[in-house]
């Protein structure tokens, strides 16, 4: 026996979570193509068939395999490039141009979609199950309208790491000093149902060059949630020197592999009143850029970080057992998500004594480099 | 079945002492649900709810199952309040173990 405390690492799950997947926006598939979207370990296939419908399949071909990605959109369906076999949105071969008759078994998994918010949203389960609308993360009003900014949208491939590590993040309080630069003041967590919120309230720090989450002079009200395992809608609220700012991230994700998946972030902001378009579209732009650092911000420590089933927790921490308690209700069939895995759970972070530290720390870093560029000044050559 | 296995039985223990240790029954002073809380400090409060204390609440009944918007999230104003009455009557202990 030891007293050294060792990492368990665990092993990673070998299905994908249930529940609604956001490809990306539905405007981007909307152009009578077919698109590939990696996820769920394998490719698929998004077309909008000339119905208007979109819809997802499974990119291969179940004749001999054909990627139907590289195939053409025929009418409503999508045509393979091998042997011009044509799949409908519901999964079945409804036409095989040199043939007498399709046959019967002729089906490939098909995943239901739904458009919300200007976003295609594909439900997944490895169970098979129809699709849960109920489930759906809520319509944002006047988002998609003149009030708001469209969508700007992004998408960056993770390789490394569990989509886990993204959802930690809701409960992780004292990262956001660290890695985005800001005193989180106030931060909670409520986990209840399918969903997972966290409520912050954050100012940056003046000894950095902001990033992520801003700067000294600007002060963040935040209300984060997950609507199931991959779709979080974060409303913000940002304060710039007394100018407030209502900005909606998107921040969303697909697995592609048991140690990969695809980020995307949207964002959209509302117009402030009596600015012009050019204006409102530069800062819908300065946004898109501070929360895509900050996203980035967080890439470089799971890149390099490992799993760990058994993180160990000090008082100021949040809670991450009971964040993954919650998680594990995607990823077990329905009989048995257990009572505990939805069961509302409510957390307040005492951020009291880490803003003490914290301030004390920056307070600290700022008469140094104070100092540093007195030293500087001094000992460069008098310009005359 | 868990999906992310752990691979040694102190994990278990960990997750056991996180979750469940420590937490004492509070009863909401207007209506029938009962909580589990615990505080780790003055400002720090963890509420353990069950689906028959989520249904008992009142406040939640008016706003409604379904999860809309951002508000209805919150917390119940009248259990908030209970559970600092049953704080200030010393009835939840005050203070973490070693992190937890
Ligand atoms: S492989 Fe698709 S039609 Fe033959
Ligand atoms: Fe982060």
């Amino acid at each position: 026996m030891t007293d050294t405390r060792m990492l368990d690492q665990g092993t990673q799950p070998i299905r994908f979570a249930r529940g609604w997947h956001c490809l990306g926006l539905a405007s981007d598939f909307a152009d009578g193509k077919p698109h590939a979207v990696q996820g769920f370990g394998t490719k698929l296939v998004v077309w909008q068939g000339g119905n208007g419908e979109l819809n997802v399949l499974d990119g291969y071909c179940r004749h001999m395999g054909g990627d139907l990605t590289q195939g053409e959109v025929k009418g409503d369906h999508i045509a393979c490039p091998f042997h011009d076999w044509r799949w409908g949105g519901d999964g079945k071969c409804k036409e095989i141009p040199y043939a007498r008759r399709v046959p019967l078994r002729a089906r490939t998994q098909r995943y239901e979609t739904v458009v919300r918010n200007g976003q295609l949203l594909m439900w997944h389960d490895p169970e098979g199950s129809a699709a849960d609308h109920e489930l759906l993360p809520p319509e944002l009003p006047d988002v998609m309208t003149d009030k708001y900014t469209p969508w700007s949208w992004h998408t960056k491939e993770i390789n490394g790491s569990h989509c886990r590590e993204l959802i930690d993040n809701v409960a992780d309080m004292a990262h956001f000093y660290y890695v985005h630069f800001a005193f989180p003041t106030s931060f909670r967590n409520i986990f209840d149902g399918h969903t997972a919120t966290q409520f912050m309230e954050s100012k940056g720090r003046p000894d950095t060059m902001g990033g992520g989450y801003g700067d000294e002079n600007s002060t963040l009200k935040s209300v984060a949630t997950y609507y199931g395992p991959s779709y979080m809608i974060n409303w913000l609220e940002v304060d710039y020197k007394g100018f407030i700012t209502e900005v909606i991230l998107i921040n969303c994700h697909i697995p592609t592999g048991p140690t990969s998946f695809t980020l995307q972030y949207g964002i959209s902001v509302r117009k402030p009143e009596g600015l012009d378009e050019k204006t409102c579209a530069y800062i819908a732009e300065r946004y898109t850029e501070s929360f895509g650092d900050g996203f980035l911000q967080d890439v470089a420590i799971w890149e390099n970080k490992v799993a760990v089933q058994n993180p160990l927790l000090c008082e100021e921490d949040g809670p991450v057992y009971q964040l993954r308690r919650w998680y594990e209700q995607f990823y077990v069939d329905v009989a048995d998500i257990a009572p505990e895995m939805t069961d509302r759970f409510e957390f307040e972070v005492d951020t009291t004594k880490a803003n003490e530290y914290w301030h004390a720390e920056v307070a600290d870093n700022l008469a140094k480099r104070a100092a540093a560029e007195a030293d500087a000044e001094a000992a460069a050559p008098a310009d005359a | 079945m868990a999906s992310f296995v752990p691979t040694s039985d102190e994990t278990l223990e960990d997750l056991r002492r996180y979750t469940e240790d420590r937490l004492v029954d509070v009863a909401c002073l207007d209506c029938l649900a009962q909580v589990r809380v615990k505080k780790n400090s003055d400002h720090q409060t963890s509420v353990q709810w069950s689906a028959e204390a989520r249904a008992d609440c009142q406040e939640f009944q008016r706003r409604g199952q379904a999860p809309g918007g951002r508000d209805v999230h919150k917390p119940c104003s009248r259990l908030m309040a209970s559970i600092d009455d049953a704080v200030r009557a010393g009835a939840v202990p005050i203070g973490a173990y070693d992190g937890y």
